[in-house]
């Protein structure tokens, strides 16, 4: 059994590890994405590994069903992405390289020489682990993360009304933007139809028209 | 099926952030309803509900409770710091009033984003457990990518927005390897809980690698946030390219949010490391202080001057971080009233001059050049003499309220032993007092360059007065401002 793990395990790494690679190397950006899908793919398949079947399913339906397909709609939608004379790398790349590559030692180093983190300990046998299926992880944020769950779920509203406000900005406004002098005529004819008004806007008044047309460039 | 119980909630702890966040969705709802031309009303609504949430506040000073399984804490310290946030949002959106229709960027959507921007700032200063302090440093920052790219009509605004969005990004990857780190070495997301750990038992080398590097990540994630070097780069283009409110907002908000929750972090958790990191921030705060001053002299711009300085007062409040670690209790207790005093005089300080740019800026031009300034005080006296307050105050010049705020950081660094910084502080102090000077000599002596009229509006002039007499009522009565803060006690000294 020991071993048919293993060898899965093995074989899911190295289908995780084969489509990254190929997502930042292929140059068809399309091509990335399918790559992409497929190391998502074996991600899900590790946590089912790992007997936490609830976060496998949830990765295919958020991360393959829709994450990527958004990224796809992303890539599709865009002009001028698909263009394969795009540079793959920076000239600095060996930096990009270091970086990251110290960080990630920095966790497996230790966890191959099998360092003790001060995690906690694994249940004991024939009970399932602390957080594994949907049961637990609801309880776990009704109770101990209510407020990280709360909080997520705040900061997913304002996302989607930050992309709304990005996306669907009025396009006629936008060309459409008043000059000085325009304005200015405006707000005149306001207050000619306001009158009488209690005071006027002392700042309105005291422009004229002409020089309002002078500083209009 | 068994039943989920919910634990009780003390809701004293999450009062003012439970009205900031209720209040912005019902006036999403709200804003519906509300016809196109009078979008005004919902910023009139958004500042009521600030002053009700400021007031809420009131009955919960001496409170030092917390909820949510440890992750959220009221106590003197983040009570004042909401106050702050609070009182730059409701300026914030005072200066905003005129400057959005001003601009034909006039939504409702801008005052709730704002209002979730403030939630989201208090979130960092009662955040005790890193998973709160990382969602709410990621709620500010969506919200202020948004707001930063706010200005459509300009590209400069656009990309600004997609500037910050991406170094944003960058360092919230820092914040969470950070995060990771610290749990492997700890065992504890509790800030509370992990200062204990250190302080109970001796950790293994290899831990303490692991802990000093996850607190390192962390730094920097934060660092990104509050605009210290090196991690400043961003600044002066994201402060140009935002629309000035919004520039106000992340230059006052977005910073003592990112201060407070760093404070915390250090002191609370790792205090027993300050060996350590006491050195490397000084040389971080003198690379601050080096990079913003430097970089603001040779600015014609006077946006830009400004985002540059913003980031040399970084440097200043680092001062007061350092000593608000130190082991020894009155530097320590010095330190954290120094943070908050100066984060108290800098928010009025900023918006005020910030609040004076969106007087001079008009619609499709700005007006930011040196030049523009040039004998204001023939064309506009009450601009000029805001703006000289302003700039005195960020000079650290008496009677204003930014000479207290440097008086505090430079004795707190001294008390803490960093006899070093505090002198190179001041010989910088007196340095960059020739650029802020420069600007005042602009205003009363120069020759008004152009006659450009000056439309004010009565919310632009509430939000300007305000600002003003803050920094004067902070620099001639300072004792109501230093007595709260001294009731503020922060860490295992408490």
């Amino acid at each position: 059994m020991n071993t048919l793990i293993t060898v899965l395990f093995l074989i899911f790494a190295a289908i995780i590890l084969a489509s990254a690679i190929m997502t930042v190397t292929v140059k068809n950006i399309v091509h990335a994405a399918l790559w992409l899908i497929s190391s998502f793919f074996g991600v899900g398949a590790l946590y089912l590994l790992m007997e936490a079947e609830f976060l496998g399913v949830a990765q295919v339906l958020i991360y393959v069903g829709a994450v990527s397909i958004l990224i796809l709609f992303a890539i599709m939608l865009t002009r001028d992405l698909e263009g394969s004379q795009n540079r793959q790398l920076t000239p600095r790349w060996w930096i990009a390289l270091i970086v990251p590559a110290a960080l990630f030692s920095l966790l497996i180093v230790p966890t191959v020489m099998t360092h003790a983190w001060q995690l906690p300990p694994p249940p004991p046998a024939g009970q399932p682990p602390a957080i594994s299926g949907a049961q637990q992880i609801g309880a776990a944020f009704m109770r101990e993360y209510l407020l990280p769950f709360e909080v997520a779920a705040i900061l997913l509203t304002v996302a989607m009304i930050g992309a709304i406000v990005v996306a669907f900005e009025e396009r006629e406004r936008r060309r459409r933007v008043l000059t000085l002098a325009e304005q200015v005529r405006l707000r005149q004819r306001q207050q000619q139809r306001q009158q009488p008004a209690p005071r006027p806007e002392p700042a309105a008044t005291a422009v004229q028209p002409s020089e309002a047309t002078g500083s209009e460039t | 099926m068994t039943e989920i119980i919910i634990p009780p909630i003390d809701w004293r702890v999450a009062a003012q952030l439970s009205i900031i966040f209720g209040w912005a969705s019902v006036l999403l709802v709200i804003a519906l309803f509300v016809p196109r031309s009078r979008t005004r009303i919902i910023g009139y609504l958004a500042i009521v509900g600030v002053i009700v949430a400021a007031v809420a506040g009131i009955p919960l000073w001496g409170v030092n409770a917390e909820t949510f399984s440890g992750m959220l804490r009221l106590d003197a310290y983040s009570l004042t710091l909401n106050w702050l946030f609070l009182a730059s949002t409701a300026i914030t959106i005072a200066l905003s009033l005129d400057y959005l229709p001003r601009q034909g960027i006039e939504r409702s959507e801008y005052y709730v984003l704002v209002l979730f921007a403030t939630g989201g700032m208090m979130l960092l200063a009662q955040g005790a457990d890193l998973i709160i302090l990382f969602l709410g440093l990621e709620l500010l920052s969506i919200v202020l990518y948004v707001l930063t790219g706010f200005a459509y009509p300009r590209i400069a605004s656009e990309e600004a927005g997609m500037k910050y969005l991406l170094i944003g990004a960058f360092a919230g990857g820092f914040v969470v390897f950070g995060i990771a780190l610290l749990y492997g070495a700890t065992g504890s997301m509790n800030l509370r809980a992990i200062g204990e750990t250190l302080a109970r038992q001796a950790l293994t080398p290899e831990e303490r690698t692991y802990l000093l590097a996850g607190a390192a990540l962390v730094v920097v994630g934060f660092g990104y946030k509050v605009a210290m070097a090196p991690f400043h780069m961003w600044a002066p283009d994201v402060y140009e390219g935002a629309p000035t409110p919004v520039t106000g907002l992340l230059s006052v908000g977005s910073k003592a949010a990112g201060f407070a929750s760093l404070l915390r972090f250090l002191v609370e958790a790792l205090a027993g490391e300050w060996q350590i990191w006491a050195p490397v921030l000084a040389a971080l705060a003198i690379a601050t202080l080096a990079v913003g001053n430097i970089g603001a002299l040779t600015q014609q711009n006077v946006k830009r001057m400004l985002a540059y300085s913003s980031i040399g007062h970084a440097g200043y409040i680092l001062f007061g971080v350092i000593a608000a670690g130190a082991t020894d209790g009155v530097a320590g207790q010095r330190g954290v009233e120094s943070v908050l005093l100066y984060l108290i005089a800098y928010t009025f300080t900023n918006l005020g001059a910030f609040g004076v740019l969106i007087a001079l800026e008009q619609r499709g031009e700005a007006a930011w050049d040196m030049g523009d300034l040039a004998g204001l005080w023939n064309r506009r006296p009450w601009l000029a003499i805001a703006m000289a307050v302003c700039m005195l105050s960020l000079a650290g010049i008496p009677p204003t309220g930014g000479f207290w705020g440097k008086l505090y950081v430079f004795t707190a660094a001294w008390l803490a032993g960093m006899g070093w910084i505090t002198v190179i502080g001041v010989i910088i102090a007196a340095v960059a007092a020739f650029y802020y000077l420069r600007i005042v000599a602009q205003m009363f002596m120069a020759e008004p360059a152009r006659e450009a009229p000056l439309p004010m509006d009565r919310a632009l002039r509430v939000g300007l007065t305000l600002a003003t007499l803050g920094v004067l009522i902070l620099g001639f009565i300072p004792t109501p401002a230093i007595d709260l803060v001294q009731r503020v006690v922060l860490g295992v000294r408490g």
